[in-house]
């Protein structure tokens, strides 16, 4: 298959069409039609175990290593059904990146080459110039440039906690990926290093997509432009932020929004 | 016991003292038998150095770097002895098989982790446990047997035709009792010690880091090679412990070495080790004034070896460990 088989003007980044996931006999997503607008940030809210971080790696077939996980239904990203036979998964994964809730640098790689990986695994630089530029504008892109541009060939470990993420958020887009997954990426944070992300976010949302899992009320409402609630398995409510979050319809967003369940 | 006691308040110090009577005592009677293997401990390189000083006496550092070998019966001047062929089989058999048995357990622990169906693991890792608990004689009398047959007439023999011209194959081969032989034994004997260290460290990479090399779309071989550095090293504490015991293996390296006492690069060449010498010639030593003193200095000569390899790999480990702030 070819990258070019992703149309980058489908109005819809993300589609799913009755997608239903298990894990063995366990229903854990259940009978999902959501529609994510391309360039905007979308937030998945929801209490714990309600199946967020499952449906998310539903999205870049990450789902493929979990042996007892089962996907039935269709995911569209850009147009092509990711779940259709004749669909290579690495291939899937470079357009939809993912930063997970615990920042994952590779301890034994260096700042650089953590950033490089994902092209050098493509191919996509002819040369060590090209390369480096590429290394530099993903860490521009993060907002980790200035930081780290020093001391690029250090250990990724040598970084503070929310450096690695940044780190790992760069990671991803030295793919130029076109959508970004984004699992709770500030749940293991302090309120600086989450506030550095969440202005990341809305300023990458220009080039990419991103679907964003959060437990935050509060991140949610001052970055997504959508936001969908998710309760055991299905989503009970989708809208704009604004209407989530003033004007909840489902009872159950309320009660989770201001604290009563999950 | 009142040695022990007393030597436990001088290592102890004032942590003693954080014992009441009671405890004390039972300190003393527990604390002697660490104390006595520790002495135990100290005393092998001593009693080596004592046994070999003879020797280096009567021809200094020659018995490490001659390849004569004269042993005169009643004429105790013109006695002597030059171990270099015996060191240099034990190093090259020992790094063979640190080769061979690197690729062997790296396989092996990539595909029972990696490629295996769950319910085959076990049946794998159990077939590895219990090649661990084979007596090493069993080794050696299958590769008598099978091993260097095989070898001669499927490897030797052709890449003797072909590569004669190398120092590597230039033994015209006639039996499979070679030094290439000895070290794929070995090679064989310290997989499984390896391999399960390998496959531990393999196996407790967090899946965090597994998911994101797989989230930038890498194939499974590709997330294998990133996973292998990431254990390197682990890796590597195998493979030094893989050396150290394939420098000491003797039965089964004496049953296949060729033991002929040659210095030579070829794999194709009987020649032997250290160890495998040292069991051959002990029962006779005592007829000669100097042989036996020339083994011990053989066994100064592997306990130096194995030091320094221990020492040397792991500083490089402490080194990788610090860098990456990692340890595995
Ligand atoms: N590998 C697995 N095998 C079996 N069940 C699983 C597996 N992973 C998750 N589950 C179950 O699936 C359900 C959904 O899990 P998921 O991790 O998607 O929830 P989540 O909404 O991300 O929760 P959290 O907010 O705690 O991260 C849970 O009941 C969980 O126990
Ligand atoms: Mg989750």
């Amino acid at each position: 298959m070819e990258l070019a088989e992703f149309d980058e003007n489908t109005p819809y980044a993300i589609e799913t069409v009755n997608l239903n996931i298990y894990y063995g006999n366990k229903h854990v997503v259940k009978n999902v039609s959501l529609r994510i607008p391309r360039n905007t940030v979308f937030a998945i809210m929801g209490p714990s175990g309600s199946g967020k971080s499952t449906l998310l790696r539903s999205f870049n077939r990450l789902l493929d290593f979990y042996p007892e996980a089962r996907v039935e239904g269709v995911v569209r990203v850009l147009g092509v059904n990711i779940y259709d036979e004749h669909v290579d998964p690495t291939i899937v994964r470079r357009i939809v990146g993912m930063v997970f809730q615990i920042p994952n640098p590779f301890p034994h790689l260096s700042i650089y080459d953590n950033v490089a990986i994902g092209p050098k695994l493509h191919g996509m630089c002819k040369s060590k110039q090209e390369l480096d530029e590429l290394v530099k504008w993903a860490l521009e892109k993060a907002g980790l440039w200035d930081e780290v541009k020093d001391r690029l060939h250090e250990p990724a470990t040598k970084l503070s906690g929310g450096q690695k993420q940044r780190l790992s958020i760069a990671r991803a887009l030295a793919l130029k990926p076109k959508i970004l997954l984004m699992d709770e990426p500030t749940a293991n944070l302090d309120p600086v290093s989450t506030t550095r992300i969440e202005e990341l976010i809305v300023e990458l949302k220009k080039d990419v997509t991103i679907v964003l899992v959060t437990h935050s009320p509060r991140q949610a409402a001052r970055v997504a432009d959508y936001v969908a609630f998710m309760y055991m398995g299905e989503i009970v409510e989708v809208g704009t932020a604004n209407e989530i979050f003033t004007a909840p319809k489902n009872p159950l967003t309320e009660k989770y929004l201001t604290g009563v369940v999950g | 016991m009142v040695l022990v006691k007393r030597l436990l308040v001088v290592l102890l110090g004032s942590y003693a003292r954080r014992f009441n009577r009671d405890d004390k005592r039972f300190l003393v009677v527990v604390g002697a038998f660490p104390m006595i293997l520790l002495s135990l401990l100290v005393s092998m390189p001593v009693i080596i150095v004592v046994k070999s000083t003879p020797i280096f006496e009567h021809e200094g550092i020659a018995v490490f770097i001659s390849s004569v070998w004269r042993a005169v019966e009643g004429s105790a001047e013109e006695e002597f002895y030059g171990l270099l062929p015996a060191i240099w089989g034990s190093i090259y058999t020992a790094t063979i098989a640190v080769v061979v048995g690197g690729i062997l357990s790296i396989c092996f622990a990539v595909f029972v982790e990696d490629m295996v169906p769950h319910r085959f693991r076990d049946i794998l890792s159990t077939l590895m446990d219990v090649m661990a608990a084979l007596p090493t004689i069993v080794y050696g009398l299958w590769a008598a047997a099978f091993l260097a047959p095989l070898l001669l007439d499927y490897i030797y023999k052709p890449l003797h035709q072909l590569l004669a011209w190398t120092p590597f194959f230039s033994f015209p081969p006639k039996t499979g009792y070679t030094l290439g032989t000895a070290g794929v034994l070995l090679g064989i004997m310290i997989t499984p010690y390896a391999a399960a260290m390998i496959r531990e460290a393999y196996s407790s990479i967090p899946l965090s880091y597994v998911e994101a090399i797989y989230s930038l779309g890498a194939t499974k071989l590709e997330a294998i090679r990133l996973k292998l550095g990431m254990i390197k090293p682990a890796i590597l504490a195998a493979l030094v412990l893989g050396f150290g015991r394939a420098v000491g293996e003797t039965v089964a390296v004496a049953l296949v070495v060729g033991n002929s006492l040659t210095l030579t690069l070829s794999l194709t060449s009987p020649g032997i080790t250290v160890a495998s010498l040292i069991a051959n010639m002990f029962a006779s030593a005592p007829y000669y004034k100097y042989m036996e003193s020339a083994l011990f200095a053989g066994g100064l000569a592997l306990f130096m070896i194995g030091l320094a390899v221990n020492s040397i790999g792991l500083l490089v480990i402490k080194k990788w460990e610090e860098r990456i702030g990692l340890h595995m």
